[in-house]
């Protein structure tokens, strides 16, 4: 072992953070890219079922509210992307590996948003979700990684209240509204807990993650912390979680859920669910629409370039 | 639910809002489909500096009826012919450089409608002026900037800049067709048009845009609530829930 690595182990084992000055193995580096790219993709991606009903939302201030969490989520994915951009990689090459599926995303937004609904279950589902998840990561090695999910978490929480609180106005009002709200957990319960990934008997990436500190707490630990805390918040709506297993231990002090549908989740995964290629295609229309606009830009800002010199 | 607006002074203010709640919706479209990231957001920004600023208005205008209906109860119970606004800002994003014109022109005549509301009577509306002119100020540059870009920049980005230029010219003449409200209530219609001419003929001189000769346009009035196709599609869109659950609070 040289000094190098020696002293990189120090940072890790004394719990303090690596920084992008330092020295760090090519692994611990491109882990760390492969993550925290994937992150800002879900970022990114997940603008667009939300977006599915910004232009469709039933009041001004509902209106407002889900520009601005969309409007959040695409600057934690502008933030994102310029951590990853300090382990040596740029916005350009993250993006085209989105666009040519080489770097994945958070399987969720594959889902469609096909009701109001929906856009409650993805504030309170799928955020409570990433908000466990993150606030774990807080505690991740890498320290502008880190950094970043101490901004980004205090956003979330206020993402996930108004799920919530579009949740509450539609299971406590007409009959068609909470109908709407079962069916939105319906869909949504299973495939938000398998955000957490596979069974840490399954995981593949999680020794070596843990003792590099990237990762802090495993996929089932940080589920099932979910899953306690979600199940009250469904009983307080007067919605059924879609589990006819699920029950509460009391000895563990636990939720207990039913087998989840790997298979599923796995089929998603692999690009096989409802709507990957419609929310890549999106993205890449996006891009190759504007493309114009980013070449004027660049012609304007060398041309003003030359003329300031 | 029949809307009625019965004050003179909210059937002018009424315009105003509907302008800006139209243009907040295009801009909305926008999000998840900009050029880059940042611009993505900036976009997310402006449309929400446009509902906010028709969501004052509104609130306003609920206070001078007496209360009978809320802000949503004027967004969403409203039909076609119930609008307001000026077409222009019912023209659909054919691409970026419509986008941008549609928000320059917009930007433009804004700032000094917002500026002539400055001196209005009710106070309500003279605050609400003054912290949407701080908004315009921005945009108007922002929006200012890009068509020096897109004029400048490559042959591409300059002719698509004309052609969006040359449609939406079609909807400018309009802004000027000054009725009596208006004429009752901002200070001086002529100079919004007026500064609206100077200001676009030299910034168009500079980036290399034409103004075409627009010929008189056989097109009835927004004032009248007259409107282009799009407008129906969009509204369709936007009341979608109010209207298909009515007894539904959300």
């Amino acid at each position: 072992m040289d000094k190098f690595e020696e002293a990189f182990n120090k940072i890790i084992e004394k719990d303090r953070k690596v920084e992008p000055r330092d020295w760090m193995p090519e692994k611990y580096r491109q882990t760390n890219i492969r993550q925290i790219s994937q992150h800002a993709h879900s970022e990114i991606i997940g603008m667009q079922p939300e977006g599915n009903w910004l232009l469709r939302a039933p009041s001004l201030r509902s209106k407002q509210v889900l520009l601005a969490k969309i409007q959040d989520e695409a600057g934690h994915g502008l933030y994102l992307y310029s951590v990853a951009e300090t382990l040596g990689i740029s916005r350009q090459e993250m993006i085209a590996q989105l666009q040519s599926g080489e770097a994945k995303y958070s399987s969720i937004f594959n889902y469609p948003t096909v009701s109001w609904a929906d856009i409650g279950a993805v504030g309170w589902l799928v955020d409570g979700a990433a908000i466990v998840n993150q606030v774990s990561l807080q505690r991740t090695s890498y320290g502008p990684y880190s950094r970043a999910m101490v901004r980004i978490c205090k956003e979330e929480s206020f993402h996930q209240r108004q799920g919530y609180e579009i949740m509450c106005s539609m299971a406590f009002g007409t009959a068609e509204q909470k109908e709407m709200a079962q069916d939105a957990l319906n869909r949504f319960w299973e495939p938000a807990l398998m955000m957490f990934g596979p069974h840490d008997s399954d995981s593949v990436h999680k020794g070596q993650s843990m003792e590099w500190k990237i990762k802090r707490e495993s996929n089932d630990h940080l589920r099932q912390r979910f899953i306690d805390r979600t199940v009250p918040q469904a009983q307080y709506l007067g919605l059924t979680i879609p589990d006819d297993q699920l029950k509460f231990n009391e000895e563990t002090q636990h939720w207990e859920t039913g087998p989840f549908n790997w298979d599923e989740f796995w089929n998603v995964v692999k690009g096989n669910g409802p709507c990957n290629q419609e929310r890549i295609d999106h993205h890449i229309a996006a891009h190759k629409d504007n493309e114009w606009v980013r070449e004027a830009a660049a012609a304007y800002a060398a041309k003003t370039e030359l003329e300031v010199a | 639910m029949k809307i009625t607006i019965n004050k003179e002074e909210a059937k002018f203010l009424v315009r105003i809002a509907d302008t800006s709640l139209i243009l907040g919706q295009r801009m909305a479209e926008m999000c998840s489909k900009g050029p880059y990231l940042e611009e993505d957001i900036a976009m997310s920004n402006a449309s929400l500096d446009l509902f906010g600023r028709a969501e004052e208005m509104y609130k306003i205008i609920s206070k001078i009826e007496g209360n009978q209906f809320s802000e949503d109860d004027y967004v969403f119970h409203r039909n076609e012919r119930e609008y307001y606004n000026i077409k222009l800002v019912e023209q659909p994003n054919v691409d970026f450089a419509w986008t941008m014109v549609r928000q320059y022109f917009y930007d433009v005549y804004a700032k000094e409608v917002y500026t002539q509301l400055l001196q209005f009577e009710n106070s309500e509306v003279k605050g609400l002026a003054e912290k949407v002119l701080k908004e315009i100020k921005y945009s108007h540059s922002k929006s200012k900037n890009w068509l020096y870009r897109l004029g400048l920049g490559t042959e591409e980005s300059n002719n698509r800049l004309q052609i969006a230029v040359d449609h939406l010219l079609k909807y400018v003449s309009e802004l000027f067709n000054w009725d009596d409200l208006d004429k009752k209530y901002f200070i001086n219609c002529d100079q919004i048009e007026t500064q609206w001419n100077t200001e676009i003929d030299s910034v168009f001189e500079e980036i290399n845009i034409k103004r075409k000769e627009v010929p008189p346009l056989s097109m009835r009035d927004c004032r009248d609530g007259f409107h282009s196709e799009h407008m129906g599609h969009l509204l369709s869109i936007m009341q979608y829930l109010p209207r298909a659950y009515p007894d539904a609070k959300w």
